[in-house]
């Protein structure tokens, strides 16, 4: 009797568990497929009776989704290119070599990752200006770089250490070059950790809003995030549209996290229980 | 995450390399100058500074820098970007301390950050516990928990506008129905009420990465250990008490200070939900910089406001980590 009990309480709570996760999600899923009639009537159905893509036709319609998507698209890969590159030599030096400040260098990415990067605002605003690249996509490639990398020095770690130096120094010893070795067999050998890395720095990009509303003033150059605010502050809220391009913003993290969530999970977890 | 030595205590017992072994042979030994130089960059120490530079230098000049300017510009009278400033010395620090809008700014950062990091955490831990009993599915579930992480804050902000919007939100409904309200409430209009909504929608938000990090922390408690104190007559509670939370306590104190110094940051859920409004009860620093430098066009007082924010959250930092983390650092310290 006790054990059902258990077991029954035990299933109880992982479903409120996974209710509180999920029901929000369901509900904007649901209420883009419906007639706009289904959509705004004051009782709502929690099984759409309706079926409809018009929202997501309207999309492309009534604003410039495709312009949006694509420079959001083209920021998160650039950003992922540049950050991979950046911290996996920087990850490779504090992990893997010797010299006298390493430790020093280390807490110091450490703690410009605490650093919150709302005091970046203002002086990186003036500084965009004048180098003239305030308004263009590159502002915000650089800033999304400087506010994602300190983080992948943490994502690889659990991955960079345990992999056994003394693969390096075979490698080494068939008279391959450092640099050799690095890239050639190093750095494939920690793909998962590269492919989770590359997750979170996409998925940083293509979802972020405050730099993006200050540094970029005008439409052709809005990303997905910014596109989509200036459609909820309307006098008159297009709740089918919002419902739809909801769904179409939140598709590409999702399908990546399926992907690479696991290698994910273990390097931001392995981090934080060290 | 723990600024800690630790991680660095296992570097890569490589053999500086032989200047012959690049780029292969014979053949370099045409270009020996550049053979030579290629050589030397990798050997130690030079090696480790060259990949680590990059970085560094992108570092340095994307903080660093703008941390240092943000000083000049706050002794500036700069009004819009690209406009000439004059030297005012302090004046916009005195303006600013001298504000009542400060002071209260200060108040709702701090009850924002307090009652967010409480929540999630809490939140979190609750999660991680039931996510750690065994049952059919959990890989999957321990997984996809992450969900609400994975949503854009402007989806975020648009599916709580939605469901608490008052004439057509799911919400109003269903506490209608339920009989708990007789007059739609409009959960983002007043004060209160909306810095609680607020808060909600972004713990909800959070949540999933503390419960994943306190979960990974509770997977390394021994089994052994937990069923040691079954038999020794602890019930659920007594285990969680005395075995479990002690085990992961460390862990809690990095997560409760990664949580506040996040929660802190927050811009996007506020601005998009209230605006700082309304009656500024939502308005937190993230918001009042903004508003100062992008609303007003005030980019010196906005820098003067950015200043004793980064002094006091240092203050905070350095505190937190000597009364908390220190016994953990020293631990882990080789």
């Amino acid at each position: 009797m006790t054990a059902v009990v258990k077991v029954t309480a035990r299933y109880l709570s992982v479903a409120a568990v996974l209710a509180v996760v999920v029901l929000p999600a369901y509900w904007v899923v649901i209420n883009s497929v419906k007639t706009l009639p289904e959509l705004i009537s004051p009782v709502p159905t929690f099984w759409p009776h309706t079926f409809t893509l018009q929202h997501y036709a309207d999309l492309f319609t009534q604003i410039p989704f495709g312009t949006y998507f694509r420079n959001s698209l083209y920021v998160a890969l650039a950003v992922t290119a540049i950050t991979l590159a950046l911290s996996s030599l920087a990850a490779y030096s504090l992990y893997r070599c010797r010299y006298r400040g390493r430790e020093m260098l280390f807490e110091a990415f450490m703690s410009s990752y605490i650093f919150p990067r709302v005091l970046l605002l203002i002086p990186l605003y003036v500084a965009f200006t004048r180098l003239r690249i305030i308004d263009t996509l590159t502002a915000l490639i650089i800033v999304y770089v400087t506010t994602i990398a300190p983080f992948s020095i943490w994502m690889l770690h659990a991955f960079f250490t345990e992999i056994p130096p003394e693969l390096e120094d075979a490698a080494m010893v068939d008279g391959a070059s450092r640099f050799g070795v690095l890239v050639r067999i190093f750095l494939p050998l920690t793909a998962t950790g590269l492919t989770a890395l590359g997750l979170y720095a996409f998925l940083m990009s293509w979802t972020e809003y405050f730099f993006a509303l200050t540094f970029i003033i005008s439409g052709p150059q809005k990303t997905l995030p910014l596109g989509m605010a200036q459609f909820l502050q309307d006098y008159s809220i297009d709740w089918g549209v919002l419902m739809a391009s909801s769904v179409v913003i939140a598709i590409p993290p999702i399908v990546l996290f399926a992907i690479a969530g696991r290698w994910f999970i273990k390097g931001l977890t392995a981090g934080a229980i060290r | 995450m723990r600024p800690s030595p630790s991680p660095l205590a296992h570097p890569a017992g490589v053999a500086p390399s032989r200047g012959a072994s690049f780029p292969g042979g014979a053949f370099a030994r045409g270009r020996a100058p550049f053979a030579r130089l290629a050589a030397t960059l990798q050997k130690d120490p030079y090696f480790g500074y060259l990949l680590v530079l990059p970085l560094v230098l992108w570092t340095v000049l994307t903080i660093v820098y703008p941390l240092l300017d943000a000083v000049r510009l706050s002794l500036l009278n700069v009004g819009y970007v690209g406009s000439a400033g004059r030297f005012v010395g302090a004046a916009n620090y005195v303006k600013i301390l001298a504000s009542a809008e400060f002071w209260h700014t200060t108040e709702v950062t701090v009850f924002w950050t307090v009652l967010n990091t409480v929540l999630q955490v809490l939140g979190g831990l609750i999660a991680a516990l039931v996510l750690n009993q065994d049952f059919w599915g959990h890989e999957f579930v321990r997984t996809w928990i992450i969900l609400p992480w994975l949503i854009p804050s402007i989806v975020l902000a648009t599916m709580a506008k939605w469901m608490l919007d008052p004439t057509l939100g799911v919400v109003n409904y269903l506490l209608a129905k339920a009989g708990v309200i007789h007059a739609p409430v409009s959960f983002l209009g007043t004060p209160v009420l909306a810095f609680l909504t607020a808060t909600l929608v972004n713990a909800w938000h959070w949540f999933p990465l503390f419960a994943l990090m306190i979960l990974a922390a509770l997977q390394t408690i021994p089994k052994e250990v937990t069923e040691a104190a079954e038999v020794d007559g602890a019930n659920y509670w007594g285990r969680l008490w005395w075995v479990e939370l002690p085990s992961i306590a460390q862990v809690l104190y990095v997560i409760i200070f990664i949580a506040s110094l996040w929660a802190a940051n927050i811009f996007d859920v506020i601005w998009l939900l209230t605006r700082g409004g309304p009656v500024n009860a939502t308005n937190t620093f993230p918001i009042l910089i903004y508003y100062k430098g992008f609303q007003e066009f005030r980019i010196s007082a906005a820098a003067a406001i950015s200043v004793p924010l980064f002094a006091g959250l240092l203050l905070y930092g350095v505190w937190y980590m000597r009364r908390f983390m220190r016994e953990g650092i020293e631990e882990a310290a080789p």
